[in-house]
């Protein structure tokens, strides 16, 4: 591990050679297909996903018997642990199409090992989310009510309310970031259905990648379909959590009702999934033996990301005490005074160490190379981040106008083993997927390698068989 | 009767050669690349991809329904409350922009299907699985006569393996 005696490394972004430890484009199927061979420790893992989820799954059937009253919810605090967890997993889904869409139009080329990792943890997380509304409403099967759809009592929903706009970011977003995840797998399926043996498996393989050949006009195609997918999925980002932020701030409450939540969620969003992505991509590198595509230079990368989305984050949760001072309104002020003095102070303390001060530590450089410091601080965010829509949620409704209204709030053990089961149930998808499909982009990693050159078949930086030699430890980039 | 032939070449410059020479001599011919490279792309000079005009309509027609579907159905049932218009734009605006994504993304992706002519049934000729390993590739079409010369440019500029495709 480099000290502060060493000199500095090269930026990835002036690296020359991103990946040193990849001589060719052979070396990366063959890294990338290794992955898929299931081991003890992944099925190990995913028992205990499933035992998780099973967990939660077996409290919300208890609940759909008995009946709303068995989660914690208690007049005034009517949102609890289901809205928390739902606007926690729809921040964690967040990152993924930053990472795949906003970073592909910046061109930053730390992206490309993580992206699809990223991605994936996209769509199993706004699943993950989209479940809690409907946990939520007590009676899932009315769930569909919120849908548009022609119906004999022509009854249609109410278009100026937030939680149908809820309804419309979410499914568009599930939509478009499921569709961005599987056009950008198919090459990657080509590459293994070429490779499988298992005629079953090629089979399958073969359907899904649709016939893809890698010919230039499907390249052509694929390329331009993909830069106006991220272009649209930009904004669809920015407009998610915006939306989502709306549910609180179109209402009176203290504490909601600030024109600032828009894109205090949407940074807050950003930073929980880079949270998310290092607490998953930093097992991941290790286990599957990645270290030389998920290099240090990347983690580093994506940490000045997390540092940088983290001092947004605290320079909101600042401004929102400074506009309740501002505002001249007691209410606020009052509210805001309780938030961290009052009865949920250790809440508030736990949101602001785990995101404001703790990533301060990622001024270090040290720190930003050190995976397990990267592994330990994504945990503490994460935390932070459900705390953060814990203070948020609970506090303001608990705490409103009136005194008389004043009310307290204690999450049931089926609110707890339901929120325990939406981490089973993510994690178990997660499993699965990385044992199935490429963890790691192929078609976008071999763009990064340097093609082939009959100036190297000449003698220069090629073997007897006619591939790369390895790069010196002199090279620029990463060679831990 | 047209018949084919499929190289395989190592290295990208030695294809992008061959592309030019098979150019010069009128081939028609498909290139097949592990990864996107623009060097390929330079020397094939391809036509513009249309998929920007599916996304353009696509986002259009969805930004219109989305409008359409909340201000007919406000003025079908409205709720009417004092001094608050029927159907209010402001508001729809979210729910045009999200439909708007979803019609244009899925356009989008539905034009790269089209144009690419996927998915395929059958995906073997004039191909090799090489092509999605390490190795760059290009088909030949031509009248059999012809293609004698196809494998003698071919093989003069780099393939490593030249196969006949009927």
């Amino acid at each position: 591990m480099a000290s502060f005696a060493e000199p500095l490394r090269p930026n990835i972004a002036s690296a020359d050679v991103q990946l040193p430890g990849v001589r060719d484009y052979e070396q990366v199927d063959d890294d990338i297909i290794a992955t898929l061979k299931p081991t003890k420790g992944w099925f190990a893992a995913l028992g205990v996903a499933i035992a998780l989820f099973l967990v939660g799954a077996a409290a919300w059937i208890y609940q759909i018997y008995w009946g709303l009253g068995n989660a914690g919810y208690e007049p005034p605090v009517m949102w609890g642990v289901y809205i928390i967890t739902f606007v926690f997993w729809v921040g964690i889904g967040h990152a993924g199409t930053l990472i795949s869409a906003i970073l592909f139009l910046f061109r930053a080329g730390f992206r490309t090992t993580i992206y699809r990792c990223a991605e994936a943890m996209t769509v199993f997380a706004v699943m993950t989310a989209g479940l809690f509304p409907i946990i939520h409403i007590g009676r899932p099967w009315k769930f569909f009510w919120l849908i548009p759809y022609p119906n004999w009592r022509l009854i249609w929903p109410n278009f100026k309310s937030p939680l149908v706009w809820d309804v419309f970011a979410i499914s568009t977003y599930l939509t478009v970031s499921s569709t961005f995840l599987y056009v950008g797998l198919i090459p990657d399926i080509a590459v293994l259905r070429d490779r499988e043996t298992n005629p079953l498996r090629k089979k399958i393989l073969a359907i899904l990648s649709l016939g893809w050949r890698n010919s230039e006009p499907e390249w052509r195609h694929f390329m331009k379909m993909y830069l106006f997918l991220a272009a649209f999925s930009t904004p669809l980002v920015l407009s998610v959590h915006s939306v989502v932020s709306f549910d609180f701030a179109m209402a009176l409450t203290p504490g909601w009702h600030a024109t600032i939540f828009p894109p205090y969620f949407v940074a807050g969003a950003i930073f929980s999934g880079i949270g998310m992505v290092f607490t998953i991509i930093i097992p991941i590198r290790k286990f599957f033996k990645l270290e030389h595509y998920v290099t240090i230079n990347h983690l580093d990368a994506a940490s000045k990301l997390c540092l940088f989305t983290s001092m947004v984050v605290g320079c909101a949760y600042l401004i929102e005490f400074w506009v309740a001072w501002y505002s001249g309104v007691a209410v606020e002020q009052e509210y805001f005074w309780n938030r961290v003095f009052g009865e949920w102070w250790w809440a508030a303390w736990i949101m602001l160490t785990c995101n404001m001060i703790f990533p301060l530590s990622l001024f270090s450089q040290k720190l930003r190379r050190n995976p397990t410091w990267l592994f330990i601080l994504s945990i503490f965010i994460n935390i932070g981040m459900w705390f953060e829509r814990f203070v948020i949620i609970v506090p303001s409704l608990s705490h409103e106008f009136e005194p008389w209204q004043w009310g307290g709030y204690a999450p049931s053990w089926v609110d707890v083993s339901i929120l325990i089961g939406s981490f089973g149930w993510f994690f178990m998808w997660f499993l699965l997927f990385i044992k199935q499909l490429p963890v790691v982009a192929i078609a976008e990693v071999k763009e990064i390698i340097p093609p082939k050159l009959r100036s190297h078949a000449r003698g220069h930086g090629l073997d007897a068989s006619g591939h790369h030699l390895p790069y010196g430890t002199e090279t620029p980039g990463e060679h831990d | 009767m047209r018949r084919g032939l499929v190289a395989a070449f190592r290295e990208i410059d030695a294809t992008c050669d061959a592309i030019e020479a098979l150019k010069k001599k009128k081939y028609d011919f498909t290139v097949y690349m592990p990864t996107p490279r623009h060097e390929i792309e330079h020397a094939v000079e391809p036509p513009m991809s249309p998929v920007r005009r599916f996304t353009l309509i696509g986002g259009l027609l969805g930004v219109t329904f989305g409008y359409w579907v909340a201000v007919w159905t406000s003025e079908y049932w409205p709720l009417v409350v004092g001094g608050k218009a029927i159907a209010s734009w402001i508001p729809y605006t979210i729910i045009g922009f999200e439909v708007m994504v979803l019609v244009g993304a899925l356009s989008t992706v539905a034009a790269m299907f089209i144009n690419s002519r996927i998915p395929k049934i059958t995906a073997t000729t004039g191909f090799d699985p090489r092509f999605t390993h390490g190795d760059y590739g290009i088909y030949v079409e031509a009248a059999p006569e012809r293609l004698k010369e196809a494998e003698a440019t071919l093989r003069q500029f780099g393939a490593i393996d030249v196969r006949g495709e009927s």
